[in-house]
């Protein structure tokens, strides 16, 4: 239930932001749904299960998934690099300058 | 066997005429027109055989597994048409030396006459429906090429004569589909051999109109008759030999080869009838307006061809005999009319009859030529057209159904041939007789005239020898009916009705032709509202409004623009399951626990701030919250590697947003109110679907089989034992080594992107925003950096080391080192590059990840970790390789950070020197 909920708000903040004119917007709109998404691979392992999942620390019925683990550990980062590039768009001018109205 | 010689031979020809060509220049055609008499002279030894009632036939597998075979093969209808396609290819090659200019290059027309040789011989050929398509197309393309080859007015004729004529290859292709699968087969003999099979299934009414549409665009039928007359701006040989004699009689081949099939069909006659007679007239009546002379005879040819294709209609033996004969009889008078017309158009650099008189006083033989091929064409004995009408009215007397109808027919036919009849003497009559205009012409050379000559005498000496003909009509109509027929063809038929007509056409035309002043007069007082060149403009301008105008809400340059539809389309997805109530299991165990509310409250107000915030460093700030918060989550989830990669990326987001905000306004553009209430109403609705999404379909099942594996085995495997570790560099690297050089893409083009971007300088340097005294503000940062650097640095080291068994792993690691580099670059001033480089490490990163791949082939496997042991003084250490491919990460992961702080930065290399003044005057304007 919790899971959902983070999900749902992540969800919910991140395309509003998204829809908003502006690529500093889309791009912390952008995050938010890179983090909803990881969440979402999270919970998909199980939120029953939530001990470590190290050899030796914890018993292995308790140890939650690592697979999903690992995927939203990459995915994460990869979250990283495109929230670093569409920053260097906005960078770069696409962003809106006070000067330049962009459609909406 | 023979059958893919003869293509070959072409083949090779074509490859030769430009080598041919930048050798001779115009003068090639004269060694291909032996080249093509000599493939000719080959096929025709086979011609004895086939017109003994023999088949020659080529079979080789193609496409095997849908059936589809390269199956050649040569019986009467197609040596009838081979026999043109060569016959009147030699001829247009040997012409055109003479008629082409010597300052030109010649070999783009040469390759691509040989090469529509080879398309329309194969078309003739084919013995498959998939074959018949590639060819039918092919000769379209050549079409399409030799027109588009006159210059920069042939653009658009060009692109319409393609248009229309590959529209009806689409329907060719639907039909081949729908035969094949109706038939059960592509194999056209198999399909003739039995056509209860195709005729009887629901089908077939399908199938025979879209034959038919790709027929009559072939052959320039109404309402697709308008490329034809268009395709009169490719020069006069390609008119001649393709819009004359081979290419528009592809569809008159097509219709013959399929009448077995069809012929019964009363739809089929009635259209081909209906469409036949009406094209004949109407074309003829075009004609007789033209003054052009490449017009009259373009619009001729579109009356000639509905003439035959009415024949075809009639679907009798008697009716196939004489359009077989036509089609040859047509091939003889047109291409030397072209011909001819080229010639006039050389020596009184004129086509137009008007402007034209009297040429038969300079130019007898040119004149007595002419005059040949329009009596034939005009259908007065003792030439060739005259006996193809004779035979056609007897033809048409005898049209199966009410008498009346085949009398309708040849009257309509009647009408149709005075007027053919009355602009056939009009060419000869406008051009030759009259007063003599021009006075200084001269008769061209005889090697200009020859090919002119061949087939006009032609005309004239099968007209009288007609019977040595029959053979080869006959087995065209055995091969078209698959019926026993005994043409006998003869000048003289006798006193009858067919006689009758042809009088009567020749009354119709000399009244037409005498009272050519008030005949002309009406035809030019009616203007055609709507020609078929511009109702083409009209389709191609609304079919493009149509396209713009369903592209409409894609072109905007906002982002949301482009995102709501896919959203949309989402949530209707996502609410449309959701409604159909899945039947779902209960959770194992237990979902949630009570700390859990906290993180979700304090998330909920963190976002909504974030959303809600309107200046810019706010946000980061907020977003940082959000992070960490999601950080926390996952730490309650029993996933610390996640967390900790999530905080260290917080950390770097922060610091590259920071970078960023730098250079732009310190507040978000207001939102509109009402864009707002519709966006905040749009995501409340997707977070409503995404949080019931999860809820219903995440979790509710024991805990995966992988999972289970991973955690009991794989210590053993791989003797990690931080098992998210062991997945990403041990069990799943592939993966692993796909996503970082998705970040390896992201550095790389973060560094290009910013490449020599100019300084967007939207501040003013007495901004309350510019930055203090730079130099003094950071001597404590940089006193700090000297302490944190190197800790961080052994950080980094040591959790990349162990990542194998603890929390951390080259991610992680990674990450932690670039937070080294933040901290180091931040007090330097952001103007100084930093000292590592970006695409070294990213480069090198990716290569040590490939080579440890590379060196798990060793072990039998790309990626496969490679264990060992090494002994140093007594201590035993074991080893993997899977440590050389998580420093491959490392570096990657680094090298994007770098590339980050490198180019958000500074937004430019140092490189380029025209930045450094400015650079330097902005931070004077700061201090």
């Amino acid at each position: 239930m919790t899971a959902a909920l983070v999900v749902g708000l992540l969800v919910a903040g991140g395309v509003y932001l998204v829809l908003q004119p502006g690529l500093i917007r889309v791009t912390l709109g952008f995050v938010l749904i890179g983090h909803a998404l990881n969440s979402l691979l999270v919970a998909a392992g199980g939120m029953g299960f939530r001990a470590v999942s190290f050899i030796g620390t914890s018993h292995p019925d308790d140890a939650a998934d690592p697979l999903p683990q690992a995927f939203a550990l990459t995915a994460i980062v990869i979250t990283f690099g495109v929230t670093v590039y569409l920053f260097g768009l906005a960078r770069a001018g696409a962003d809106d300058a006070p000067d330049e109205e962009s459609e909406s | 066997m023979i059958l893919a010689v003869v293509l070959l031979a072409l083949v090779v020809t074509a490859v030769a005429a430009p080598a041919i060509a930048s050798r001779l220049g115009r003068n090639a055609g004269y060694p291909l027109a032996v080249a093509f008499l000599l493939i000719g002279a080959l096929l025709a030894t086979r011609a004895p055989d086939v017109l003994d009632g023999g088949t020659v036939s080529l079979n080789w597998e193609w496409m095997p597994s849908i059936g589809v075979s390269f199956h050649l093969h040569l019986d009467g209808l197609s040596l009838l048409f081979a026999s043109l396609v060569l016959g009147v290819g030699a001829l247009i090659l040997a012409y055109c030396p003479r008629y082409l200019g010597t300052s030109e290059q010649h070999q783009r027309l040469y390759m691509l006459l040989t090469l529509f040789a080879m398309s329309m011989l194969g078309l003739v050929l084919a013995r498959d429906l998939v074959l018949l398509f590639v060819f039918w197309e092919l000769t379209t393309l050549a079409s399409f090429l030799l027109i588009g080859g006159a210059g920069r007015t042939a653009v658009q004729p060009a692109a319409r004569a393609l248009v229309v004529t590959a529209g009806g290859g689409l329907a060719l292709l639907a039909a081949a589909v729908l035969l094949s699968i109706s038939a059960g087969t592509t194999n056209m003999s198999v399909i003739m051999a039995d056509p209860s099979v195709v005729i009887e299934s629901p089908l077939a009414p399908a199938i025979a109109v879209l034959l038919i549409i790709a027929a009559i665009t072939k052959s320039a039928q109404l309402p697709f008759h308008f490329w034809l007359p268009d395709a009169m701006v490719a020069i006069t040989p390609v008119s001649a030999y393709l819009h004359a004699a081979t290419l528009v009689k592809g569809g008159i081949y097509l219709l013959m080869r399929f009448s077995p099939t069809f012929a019964h069909m009363t739809m089929w006659t009635v259209v081909l009838m209906v469409i036949g007679l009406t094209t004949m007239i109407v074309g003829a009546a075009f004609a007789l307006k033209q003054h052009d002379l490449k017009s009259l005879l373009a619009y001729s040819t579109v009356s000639q061809l509905g003439f035959i294709i009415a024949l075809i209609g009639v679907g009798t033996p008697g009716a196939l005999a004489a359009a077989a004969l036509h089609t040859f009889a047509h091939a003889m008078f047109k291409a030397t009319l072209f011909m001819l017309a080229g010639i006039i158009d050389r020596e009184a650099g004129s086509r137009d009859i008007r402007e034209l008189g009297g040429l038969r006083r300079v130019m007898p033989v040119t004149a007595t030529l002419t005059g040949l091929a329009a009596t034939s064409m005009a259908g007065i004995p003792p030439f060739i057209g005259f006996i193809s009408k004779e035979e056609a009215y007897s033809a048409l007397l005898e049209t199966p159904g009410p008498a009346w109808t085949g009398w309708l027919a040849a009257l309509a036919t009647v009408a149709g041939a005075g007027l053919t009849f009355a602009y056939g003497f009009r060419i000869f009559y406008g051009a030759f007789a009259g007063p003599t205009t021009q006075r200084k012409l001269y008769e061209p050379s005889m090697t200009f005239l020859l090919p002119a000559a061949i087939p006009a005498a032609l005309g004239l000496v099968l007209g009288l020898t007609v019977g040595v003909l029959d053979p080869l009509i006959s087995r065209t109509v055995e091969d078209t009916m698959l019926t026993e027929s005994h043409a006998k063809l003869s000048l003289w038929h006798g006193f009858g009705s067919p006689l009758v007509l042809s009088a009567l056409t020749i009354i119709t035309g000399m009244a037409l032709f005498f009272g050519r002043y008030p005949v002309d007069r009406a035809l030019h007082r009616h203007r055609v509202p709507l020609t078929g060149a511009d109702a083409f403009n009209h389709t191609v301008s609304g079919s493009i409004q149509l396209g713009s105008w369903i592209g409409l809400p894609a072109r905007s340059h906002a982002i949301g623009a482009h995102i709501a539809w896919p959203l949309a389309a989402l949530l209707v997805l996502g609410a449309t399951g959701i409604a159909m109530r899945p039947d779902v299991a209960e959770p194992p165990l237990s979902t949630t626990r009570p700390h859990d509310w906290a993180v979700v409250a304090l998330l909920a107000i963190a976002i909504l701030a974030l959303c809600l915030t309107t200046t810019r460093i706010t946000a980061i700030v907020l977003l940082g919250a959000v992070g960490f918060l999601v950080g926390f989550w996952f730490l309650l989830a029993g996933a610390p590697d996640l967390a900790l990669t999530q905080l260290l990326v917080e950390i770097l987001t922060v610091v590259v947003a920071v970078l960023v905000l730098r250079r732009l306004p310190p507040t978000f553009r207001r939102i509109r109110r009402p864009r707002a209430i519709l966006t905040a109403a749009i995501a409340v609705a997707a977070g409503t679907v995404a949080a019931a999404a999860t809820f219903l379909l995440a979790g509710r099942r024991d805990r995966s089989a992988a999972a289970d594996y991973l955690i009991h085995n794989a210590k053993k495997d791989s003797g990690g034992s931080n098992v998210v570790n062991t997945v990403l560099v041990d069990f799943r690297g592939l993966d692993t080594l796909g996503e970082v050089t998705v970040l390896a893409i992201a550095g790389i083009g973060l560094m290009a992107l910013l490449r020599g971007t100019a300084e967007p300088n939207i501040l003013p340097a007495d901004s309350a925003t510019a930055p203090p005294d730079r130099l003094g503000n950071m001597v404590i940062p940089r006193f700090a950096a000297r302490v944190l650097v190197p800790m961080t640095v052994a950080i980094s080291a040591y959790l990349l080391f162990r990542g194998h068994y603890e929390p951390g792993g080259g991610f992680i690691a990674a990450l932690v080192a670039g937070v080294a580099v933040a901290v180091l670059q931040l007090p330097h001033g952001l103007d100084h590059p930093p000292r590592l480089r970006a695409p070294y490490l990213i480069y090198g990163g990716l290569a040590l990840a490939v080579l440890t791949g590379i060196g798990g082939l060793a072990d039998g496997s790309f990626l496969r970790p490679l264990h060992g042991h090494l002994g140093i003084g007594g201590a035993e250490i074991s080893m993997t390789s899977s440590l050389s491919f998580d420093l491959g990460v490392f570096l990657i992961v680094l090298g994007m950070a770098v590339s980050a702080f490198d180019r958000l930065g500074r937004g430019t290399t140092g490189e380029l020197p025209a930045r450094e003044p400015e650079l330097a005057r902005n931070g004077q304007g700061g201090s």
